[in-house]
């Protein structure tokens, strides 16, 4: 029993992280393969405020979410009027950049070997309520006109410009509130597993996490809460077929992209009143007229 | 010793190049980052370790076979992975996608039959390094370095004065008018598919041979991805400036800094670049809506 509640534990609290890559994916189509370098960064500075700096509990999560905002602000400051491929580069470089420091700076962090003696703060409530209030926001977030905006310019950048949307602006708060998502998750995860090393936050981490989005749908949240649950929990679950575990999840999503391309739900999402779950829907159909001949 | 860097840095490059173009051939004809470009690499290295192993194959069988068999390989992942999603004319965010979950699978796969261990090629060149004018220099990296630049002279070659070359170009800049002119336009991306599998192959075999051989060694397509990108994406002449540029930067900083370091100071001279030159070393801006 106890096995199990840690697993979904494990689970929840990387939804929770995967859902960062939902809102900066879902909402403004950019993609970060640097999202897990946010947990990281969430998952050792609270870690580190807490052990080395004797903060309590609380500030110290809001901390390293707050330091997380701060360098996806940074970072987005200098790439997101470029090119997508470039804040795609940037965010991987950035990444790898992380995991590097985290992994040198062996005083501070314990090096490659990860740091240890974490105390376990995270409880089961708090992660349960920390995940229905995330989905509650993400859901606000993107009925709102502030996500229809975001929508907007995903869809076609130039017209949502000439709307009046700051496109510039809207893609970096996007970013931030991806980042605080991530960074808030790892930051739990640290006080979880009470264990953190840099090789749990590499670049193909945050290529899962899309793989992940897409397999539920990225216009669904729904979907993609779906998904990333299931395949965050799955490897645990499944280990005693270990080595085709991930073979096979590949082999579904490839499936998937190929029957439903826009992820097993669509658009589709569950809610409490009809009547609000068409008006989403409406505000995100239409995936875009971007075809390839 | 800064000669024999620059050289080593250069040889590294030299590969970084080769990956850079292949990515870079598939960005220009469909317009998406092929991460599976990486598995290519990786799946080509272990099936030129098998026949190396089997038949006690010399240097450059062992490569040429590498090479053939990343040709083959992309074919198959275009055919497998790319071309239904292009019937139903899917959005290049899924090409992307699929090309990641590809770059996994098949990464598992390799993991499924090889084990999550390290191989080593067997030694294939008798003499470690040679000295020229007092500089000491790797035979591997010699090596390495002629290989990409014959192959690089080659595709360049092929690209300008090949119909098949010309095809493709054509397709780089707009895929839909290369099809009213009359090519075969799933032709024209199985060869570039071939085309940049080649390279991958070639790339996968030698960084194989010149280093160790595991599962990931895949990965390493995203030095072509960096490449090309700040070579200016869409323009194959700037991917390799860019990666030779990599090569040397890595190298450089990898003498001084240390290797754990060396991810960090790449990062910031990346940004560095992207803000004072956001164009890429060629100039040129191909537009892109992923």
């Amino acid at each position: 029993m106890e096995y199990y509640t840690s697993v979904l534990m494990f689970g929840a609290i990387s939804t929770i992280g995967t859902l960062g890559t939902f809102v900066l994916t879902g909402l403004t189509g950019l993609f970060s393969l640097g999202q897990a370098a946010f947990m990281a960064i969430g998952a050792y500075s609270a870690a580190m405020g807490v052990v080395r700096y004797n903060l309590p509990f609380a500030p110290a999560v809001i901390l390293s979410v707050g330091i997380a905002v701060g360098l996806a602000y940074i970072i987005g400051y200098a790439t997101l009027n470029l090119r997508q491929d470039y804040f795609a580069l940037s965010t991987f470089g950035f990444g790898e950049a992380v995991r590097a420091v985290l992994t040198t700076s062996v005083q501070l962090t314990g090096g490659a070997l990860g740091m240890t003696g974490i105390p376990k703060l995270t409880t089961g409530p708090l992660v349960v309520i920390s995940l229905v209030v995330v989905v509650w926001l993400i859901r606000n977030v993107r009925v709102s006109r502030f996500g229809r905006e975001c929508v907007a310019l995903r869809l076609d950048e130039t017209a949502a410009q000439a709307m009046g949307v700051d496109v510039f602006w809207r893609k970096m708060q996007v970013f931030m509130l991806g980042a605080a998502l991530s960074a808030y998750a790892g930051a739990l995860l640290a006080f979880y597993t009470s264990y953190a090393e840099p090789n749990m936050f590499g670049w193909m981490r945050s290529v899962e996490w899309i793989i992940m989005v897409f397999l539920g749908g990225r216009d669904s949240l729904t979907g993609a809460l779906l998904g990333s649950f299931v395949l965050n929990t799955a490897p645990e679950v499944l280990r005693f077929a270990s080595q085709m575990r991930t073979a096979i999840y590949c082999i579904l999503i490839l499936v998937t992209l190929n029957l439903r391309p826009r992820g097993l739900l669509g658009a589709w999402e569950l809610s409490f009143s009809g009547i609000f779950g068409q008006r989403r829907s409406a505000v995100t159909r239409g995936g875009g007229s971007q075809h390839v001949s | 010793m800064i000669i024999q860097q620059l050289v080593n840095g250069f040889s590294v490059g030299a590969v970084y190049a080769l990956i850079a173009v292949g990515f870079g051939l598939v960005f220009n004809v469909l317009k998406f980052s092929n991460f599976s470009h990486g598995s290519t690499m990786g799946i080509s290295a272990y099936i030129a370790y098998l026949f190396a192993m089997k038949f006690h194959l010399s240097i450059v069988p062992t490569v040429s076979i590498g090479t053939i068999a990343g040709g083959i390989c992309a074919v198959l992942v275009e055919l497998i992975a790319f071309r239904p999603l292009r019937k139903r004319g899917g959005q290049i965010v899924y090409f992307f996608v699929t090309s990641i979950t590809m770059l996994m699978l098949l990464e598992n796969i390799l993991v499924i039959f090889f084990g999550d261990t390290f191989y080593a090629f067997p030694k294939m060149i008798a003499s470690t390094a040679i000295t020229v004018a007092g500089v000491s220099i790797s035979t591997l990296y010699l090596v390495m370095l002629g290989c990409s630049v014959c192959a690089l002279a080659l595709l360049s070659y092929w690209l300008k004065y090949t119909k098949m070359g010309v095809a493709i170009r054509a397709a780089s800049c707009a895929i839909n008018t290369c099809n009213l002119m009359g090519a075969n336009v799933d032709a024209v991306i199985s060869w570039t598919f071939f085309v940049a599998g080649l390279m991958a192959g070639l790339s996968g075999s030698l960084l194989g041979i010149s280093y160790t051989l595991y599962p990931q060694i895949g990965q390493i397509v995203v030095k072509g991805f960096i490449a090309s990108v700040v070579g200016g994406l869409g323009n194959l002449t700037g991917a390799v400036v860019g990666a030779i540029l990599l090569g040397i930067l890595e190298v450089f900083f990898i003498a001084t800094i240390g290797a754990g370091l060396t991810p960090a100071a790449t990062f910031a001279i990346m940004v560095l670049f992207l803000f004072l030159r956001p164009q890429g070393v060629a100039g040129t801006i191909v537009r892109d809506k992923a």
